[in-house]
């Protein structure tokens, strides 16, 4: 990279060549940044871009190995180094506040008028501490699910093998793009990039209608909220007459003014504009990290291959639209019914998917749901002005998620596409699947709740922050949503990993030469992981216990508190949750809600024996003791099952009228428009049609026209010499 | 029968010829021309429609001397000459290329020939 | 001349015309060709006698209405006759009346032209290829005519065209052609004056014309000088070289084929030249079109060429 890539600008050198109006005020200053590390910066983006075209290269000189995943684990660890290298030296001794931009290349840069109104939006990077947050388990997540997936794809080697590490790398590169973007045309620039390549992954096994559904059906709900975003983008122009995150932030007439209204309590003084932006901005948070109303596209995208639901669909891409909030959360805090709006949304969304979750059987899409369900948490968590909670659920919620998803992969993959859980029974107990079921297990352990486990530490943040911030209805929710997490998650472990053994091998069974597909499912025998994917369930396995440990360091906390999110929290608030300190009594009160939930599901799903705590009693696969149950609460388990009919009401709703429309807009093209353009058509034709018996080619018929034209001649002649 | 000519051609050749004389031959040569398009028109026969032709030949040739006579000078006379020409020509060319055609065909019908319709 | 403005006679003439040529048209079932031909007549009649009512005092001597009678029966009785040689032989007889009407037209030479190019040769040429492309049936098997020359096409409609095309003409005529005005003597002198280019036809003339005093104008051993036209008087010389001026012969004047000649090669040389290259070129591009092929397997060729070796 020439040099003028690499050049890092702190905020004073901005200010001493003019290219702001005026210095921000106060501990805002930007801190000193260690070194010079816009080498480092420059690299998490480009090198995995570096690396889509090199499997571009690879695609085209026909590769046939695994080249193009080792170039991808090769430049995505690079990028890795790069992002702990950025975030050590962003990260400084001195806790005050901290950012950079980092310049690549002019992107776009217009000026115009008298009064120096530009539109300027260069491809340059902004770093602070939410950037290193996200881009740490990004890249670390990225590089860890592409070695994984080079033994997951390995099936496929060749063009398909180069165009899933091609659209990996591309996507590495656009949430790159996202998070670090110093404006928010990059970050719109990232955000659609993030978007298409959902989209080119979801529909990776283009020749499945499902999957192309899925791809659709993704892509369309998120140009919804798409839609909202870029309103958001153009009204923060409009208002703001910049885009560039290092004035929208630090100039103190922007964000800080109405930050500093909102926080003495004077919205009144808030114009409309600032006030609708968050609006507009969270409706593309929705979009993307699939929240309520424009959330069924996400359990619909795991037809793209795991380590794609793993990586973008459960630990980054989805979590952009958190990330779009935490950003903007001074502008977020200046509007109290923007934050409501994000709060109830992710409550919601939190407690329908959860309940959705626990009546299904595929265990992919039981993840899918979490997945929404957990979003939605952090939605609440950065809404409720705890950011750091919300953060910090998104990072041990990436690690555990991704395991979880990584594990649910490697079940897939080992017996043929199965992903029901009734008919998988005691995986743990087979050979070669310990180091999987273990990392299930934690990731399950997490995601429930259990105590001391990160997923218990981060669910603590948020709940006890949104008792404390009065938001308790909220708090409520999520504390019931606990519960049915947990329930939900050891339904799955339970039935699938313990009890007795049992397998039936999926549909993408492929009977060997000679051979029923009768005989093929009996001889079936499940196709334990190989070393790529056991290393990685390992790594994430130590990795998912060992980020709890960040919690009694405070790391979220230090993290959000040098960023742009940082001191937004509304201190005076004292809520209480039963009467006590939230903070305090919180521990108890989740442990609570979590354990209960998994001795339900020991009791309901357990198998007998040790590992559900001796209440179990499932002795096969496919039933348990939930069947009695299901019976007894009426329409409600099967309305669950059917994912509460939102597709079919969705179906009624929008796409029934939009198809009836489409009819109609149809039949007035063809009778109308076509009819029209048809009759223009005609016309000519008629004549022609009229007139070509005139040249039938007979000599006789040209001869007597010919003569009755002299005629008519004469005839006109004598008229005009006698009249 | 030999016809004093000095008689037939009224007299003397400076005599001058009225208009209303004039008119008769010209009404002899219109109906000859007429004559010879509704023979063109409604004969099949490609060499009978060629002699039709030769018929408004004919009367255009009558018309000419009968102006020749009327102006009191050769030009007429001379257009005769090349309409004669013209005629042979015609004659020529169109009867081979009718011989080519009915070798081709066998028949002399002209509307045998009306492979060119669009 | 009230017949002009109440022409109710000319035009039923016209009319009366029309329908005998359409009458008389060959067609499938009855075909009365001569009550067709005698309509025809009739309005023929009308026509002339049209004519004749309006032009007393400058109608054409009887001759023309023989010639146009003759001409205009053989025309019609070409375009109705079945038979293609008959047409012909019609068409040879309009031609000869034609030269009829060139002769009273004071075109002697074009008459004589007409029959010797027309009838003699173009007609021959016709005839040739008429025995060429059809085989000559007997004279009472109409039947194995081909039924192209047996039924006319579209007769009513030609007809009608036709009507229009005689009235319209005609009308044209009757009111174009009596308004001309007759050429002047300065017309006439213009094309005398070609007599002074031939001094030796007037020398001959004088020599053979006695003057008023029953002597030849001019003696057999005396030579015209040059010819004044105008004036109508020749500068003469005699054997001692004396020169004096002698009024022309009274009836001396151009004969048909000497105007005719100074016309085509004195005033339009160019034209006629050009009328000598399209002949060329037709009797070219009739050699070429009517050639036929002969096809020569191998052995015949080799033959050939062993025959001329």
């Amino acid at each position: 990279m020439t040099s003028g890539l690499d050049m890092l600008t702190p905020l004073a050198d901005l200010i001493g060549s003019g290219a702001l109006a005026a210095p921000p005020a106060g501990e805002k200053a930007a801190g000193a940044v260690h070194g010079d590390i816009g080498a480092w910066v420059m690299a998490i983006p480009f090198l995995p871009l570096l690396g889509s075209l090199l499997c571009v290269l690879c695609a085209i000189f026909k590769v046939k190995s695994k080249l193009p995943a080792w170039i991808t684990v090769a430049g995505l660890a690079g990028a890795f180094v790069a992002a702990f290298v950025m975030f050590q030296q962003t990260t400084g001794a001195d806790g005050g506040s901290q950012w950079a931009v980092a310049k690549a290349f002019d992107w776009i840069n217009f000026q115009w008028g008298s009064e120096g109104q530009a539109l300027v939006a260069n491809f340059s990077f902004y770093v602070d501490s939410l950037t290193c947050l996200w881009m740490l388990f990004v890249t670390g997540l990225a590089t860890l699910i592409a070695l994984y997936a080079s033994e997951y794809m390995s099936h496929d080697k060749g063009p398909g093998y180069c165009r899933f590490f091609f659209a990996f790398n591309l996507f590495v590169f656009s949430m790159a793009c996202l998070v670090m973007g110093d404006n928010l045309l990059l970050l719109f620039l990232g955000w659609e990039g993030v978007g298409l390549c959902s989209y080119l992954l979801i529909g990776y096994f283009y020749k499945k209608e499902s999957a192309v559904a899925a791809a659709k059906k993704a892509f369309i709900m998120n140009r919804i909220g798409d839609l909202g975003l870029s309103l958001g983008v153009m009204l923060t122009f409009v208002h703001f007459g910049t885009l560039e995150y290092a004035q929208l932030f630090h100039d103190p007439e922007m964000f800080p003014k109405y930050l500093a209204l909102a926080q003495a309590g004077d919205f009144a003084s808030i114009p409309w504009q600032v006030e609708l932006i968050p609006i507009l901005l969270a409706v593309g948070a929705f979009g993307k990290s699939a929240q309520f109303p424009l959330y069924v596209w996400l359990p619909d995208a795991m037809e793209g291959p795991t380590p794609v639901s793993a990586l973008i669909h459960a630990a980054t891409m989805v979590t952009a639209g958190v990330y779009l909030v935490a950003r903007f959360l001074p502008v977020f805090a200046a509007n109290q019914a923007a934050l409501g709006l994000v709060i109830l949304i992710g409550a919601f969304t939190a407690l329908l998917s959860a309940t959705i979750a626990m009546r299904q059987y595929d265990i992919k899409r039981i993840m899918a749901y979490s997945t929404v369900s957990q979003l939605g948490y952090m939605f609440v968590g950065v809404a409720v002005l705890a950011p750091s909670g919300g953060a910090f659920h998104v990072f041990t919620h990436a690690f555990f998620k991704a395991t979880l998803f990584l594990c649910c992969g490697a079940v897939m993959h080992g017996f043929a596409g199965q992903l029901d859980l009734r008919k998988l029974s005691g995986v743990m107990s087979m050979k070669g699947w310990l180091i999987v079921s273990l990392a299930m297990l934690v990731g399950c352990l997490n995601l429930a709740g259990v105590p001391f486990t990160a997923g218990y530490f981060s669910k603590d943040m948020i709940l006890a922050e949104s008792f404390v911030n009065g938001h308790a209805i909220a708090g409520w929710v999520l504390l019931i949503t606990a519960g049915l997490t947990a329930y939900y998650t050891f339904r799955v472990f339970f039935r699938v990993f313990v009890g007795p053994t049992h397998a039936e091998p999926g549909e993408d069974l492929h009977p060997h030469e000679g051979e029923s597909m009768e005989e093929a499912k009996a001889n079936f025998h499940a196709h334990a992981p190989g070393w790529a994917i056991n290393l990685v369930l390992g790594i994430l396995l130590v990795g998912s216990i060992l980020v709890a440990f960040l919690y009694p360091m405070h790391w979220a906390d230090d993290m959000i508190a040098t960023s742009t999110a940082g001191g937004i929290g509304a201190g005076d608030h004292t809520g209480t949750v039963l009467g006590m300190d939230p903070h305090k009594v919180m521990y108890y009160v989740s442990a609570v809600f979590g354990v209960t939930g998994i001795l339900i599901a020991a009791f309901l799903h357990g198998p007998k024996g040790l590992w559900s705590l001796g209440i179990g009693n499932r002795s096969e696969a496919e039933t348990s003791r939930a069947d009695a149950l299901v019976p007894k609460v009426g329409p409600v388990a099967h309305l669950a099952e059917r994912k509460w009919l939102v597709d079919e009401l969705y179906h009624a709703t929008i796409a029934m009228p939009l198809r009836v429309i489409a009819h109609i807009s149809h039949a007035l093209d063809r009778l109308l428009v076509d009819g029209l353009v048809n009759l223009f058509g005609w016309l000519p034709r008629l004549f022609g049609r009229t007139i070509r018996p005139a040249q039938n080619g007979l000599l006789h018929s040209y001869a007597i026209r010919m003569v009755g034209g002299v005629g008519v001649v004469v005839l006109l002649v004598v008229l005009v010499t006698l009249l | 029968m030999l016809v004093d000519i000095a008689t037939m051609a009224q007299g003397d050749f400076p005599e001058p010829m009225t208009g209303l004389t004039l008119m008769h031959y010209l009404m002899t040569s219109g109906l000859l021309f007429a004559l010879g398009l509704v023979g063109f028109v409604t004969r099949r026969n490609l060499i009978i429609m060629f002699l039709c032709t030769e018929l408004m030949f004919q009367a255009a040739g009558i018309a000419l001397i009968a102006f020749s006579r009327f102006h009191l000078n050769h030009t007429g006379e001379t257009f005769v000459i090349f309409v004669l020409t013209i005629a042979a020509a015609e004659a020529a060319l169109a009867l081979a290329l009718v011989v080519l055609l009915f070798r081709r065909k066998e028949t002399l019908d002209a509307s045998s020939w009306a492979e060119l319709r669009g | 001349m009230e017949a002009i403005s109440n022409p109710i006679l000319l035009y039923g003439a016209c009319a009366l015309v029309g329908v005998g040529i359409g009458v008389a048209l060959p067609r499938k079932g009855r075909n009365p060709q001569v009550l067709g031909a005698l309509v025809a007549a009739v309005g023929l009649g009308g026509l002339f006698l049209w004519a004749g009512i309006a032009s007393q005092g400058a109608l054409p001597n009887y001759h023309f209405y023989l010639f146009s009678a003759i001409a205009l029966g053989g025309g019609l009785r070409m375009i109705t006759h079945p038979r293609p040689v008959y047409a012909a032989l019609y068409f040879i007889l309009t031609i000869l009346a034609s030269s009829g009407l060139y002769v009273i037209l004071s075109a002697e030479f074009m008459a004589f032209a007409l029959i010797i190019v027309y009838a003699g040769a173009i007609l021959i040429t016709y005839l040739f290829v008429l025995m060429l492309s059809t085989q000559a049936p007997t004279e009472e098997e109409t039947d194995a005519l081909s039924p192209y020359d047996r039924f006319a096409r579209e007769p009513g409609a030609a007809t009608f065209v036709g009507f229009i095309l005689i009235a319209g003409l005609t009308s044209l005529m009757v009111t174009g052609a009596p308004g001309l005005d007759s050429a002047s003597a300065g017309a006439a002198e213009t094309r005398e004056g070609y007599l002074e280019r031939l001094p030796g036809k007037v020398e001959r003339a004088m020599q053979r014309t006695e003057g008023e005093d029953g002597e030849m104008l001019i003696a057999r051993s005396d030579e015209v000088v040059s010819v004044d036209a105008s004036d109508r008087t020749a500068l003469v010389r005699n054997t001692d070289g004396a020169e004096r001026t002698v009024p022309l012969p009274a009836d001396l004047s151009l004969r048909n084929v000497e105007g005719v000649g100074f016309e085509l090669l004195y005033a339009k040389p160019g034209a006629i030249e050009i009328a000598g290259i399209i002949l060329l070129m037709a009797m070219l591009g009739a050699v070429v079109l009517a050639r036929k092929k002969v096809e020569m397997d191998e052995e015949a060729k080799l033959a050939m060429a062993g025959g001329d070796a």
